[in-house]
């Protein structure tokens, strides 16, 4: 890496609520759209937008798909049960910050 | 190159049956499965945990395996007998594991590199475009409040012109925009995996987490800060000089404020589309009566205001 890298300063764009086309989700996940449709159909992850192709994703959607597609992988785990894994983890993990919020005191 | 323990790290005995092995993995994956556990070193054990399964889960590899004899301890230095695997078929193929390009030197002396499982893993079709990578990274309070330009270190592992994966680490100096909250994801074009051929490079993810704080507490936008005070001033109210992330400021306490009473500076939280608040939350503390000065104090409170504080508890008591 030569000094002109070093210095080199990334700017990146902030994915907003509505900001991930099906295809970009596709591609961020390395996945088929037609596994992302399933996590549609499942109530996995809800995009915005009526017709697939104006379907648009938010970072939580990438998290909860990145999160289901290793829960499949290295779990086993069938689309209903990581729905309800995912949904549990999530509350889990508000409860765990009001606890922060109210418990440290 | 150290030996292995498949069995131990499983917590199998080394005459476990195939479906013994199955269970245990099952048990295990969730226990430290990254996505599930708390423990500090989940990860760590999982891919630990996918390696010893991908051995003792197929009866070739397995039995390969248990023929170099079962009187290595983990950890012992290793290297294979020659010819060690003679007569032993790998159909290849059976890699499963999660993040194939991590499996120890000790998985790869025995049975060669996983990688080329990792090529075809994820990818769709037969596009050249680089695949999309992932990394999380921590920042703190501040860099959201002001914007940053913070540098982060990342190891990918990447595939050689051989088709074997190696690890390579790279540093970048990235943008963190002012208002960020946790969760949301920043995308770099073109920063993620290098594509085949003259494919273009896969984006690069990185998802926004907070470093814990030492003042400060983050709920979504808002920020919280437990603000200790004295009884007089929780009393009589009083005008008090808080730190925020954005610089002190001078806060009225209203007279009688309680404790754990909430006081907010509306848009004074994460500077986000929609800003967050920030809130006091008044913490009262007790001077110690150790001295005759303060315990004469005391006394004299005790005497003089007629206070109970456990009056919603009287109509329990016989």
């Amino acid at each position: 890496m030569n000094s002109h890298d070093l210095s080199l300063v990334h700017t990146g764009t902030v994915i907003e609520e509505d900001s991930l086309s099906l295809g970009q989700l596709c591609r961020a996940c390395g996945v088929h759209a037609d596994w992302v449709i399933s996590l549609v159909e499942e109530s996995i992850i809800e995009p915005q937008g009526e017709e697939i192709r104006l379907w648009r994703f938010s970072g939580a959607s990438l998290v909860r798909a990145r999160s289901a597609l290793r829960l499949q992988r290295d779990l086993g785990i069938n689309l209903a049960g990581i729905a309800l894994a995912l949904d549990l983890m999530e509350e889990l993990e508000s409860l765990r910050a009001q606890m922060k919020i109210i418990g440290q005191i | 190159m150290q030996y292995k323990d498949y069995y131990k790290i499983m917590g199998l005995s080394r005459d476990a049956s195939q479906d013994e092995i199955k269970r245990a993995y099952r048990k295990l994956a969730r226990k430290y499965h990254p996505d599930v556990s708390k423990e500090k070193d989940a990860e760590a054990k999982f891919k630990e945990l996918g390696e010893a399964y991908e051995v003792l889960k197929d009866p070739e590899k397995r039995a390969a395996y248990d023929q170099l004899g079962a009187n290595w301890k983990a950890g012992q230095d290793f290297s294979p007998p020659p010819n060690w695997n003679e007569g032993f078929e790998f159909r290849g193929g059976g890699f499963t594991g999660g993040d194939s390009g991590a499996f120890s030197d000790f998985f790869e002396q025995l049975f060669g590199r996983a990688g080329f499982r990792a090529a075809d893993r994820g990818q769709y079709g037969f596009h050249a475009r680089g695949q999309d990578s992932h990394a999380k990274i921590y920042i703190d309070l501040e860099d959201s409040f002001h914007g940053a330009t913070r540098n982060i270190s990342l190891s990918t592992p990447e595939m050689n012109a051989q088709g074997q994966v190696q690890v390579k680490h790279r540093s970048l100096n990235i943008k963190i925009p002012k208002g960020i909250k946790a969760g949301q994801h920043i995308r770099l074009a073109g920063q993620g995996s290098p594509g085949t051929g003259s494919g273009q490079s896969g984006d690069l993810f990185l998802e926004i987490a907070f470093n814990n704080h030492p003042l400060y507490r983050l709920s979504e936008t808002d920020v919280y800060l437990d603000l200790p005070v004295t009884p007089w001033e929780a009393a009589l109210g009083a005008k008090i000089k808080v730190p925020t992330p954005e610089g002190t400021v001078d806060l009225k306490i209203p007279p009688n404020s309680r404790q754990g009473s909430k006081l907010r500076l509306t848009g004074r939280g994460l500077p986000a589309k929609v800003p967050g608040d920030f809130y006091i939350v008044l913490q009262i503390a007790l001077p110690p009566a150790n001295t005759g000065k303060a315990k004469a104090i005391y006394k004299k409170m005790q005497e003089e205001l007629d206070f109970n504080p456990r009056q919603a508890l009287e109509v329990y008591r016989q």
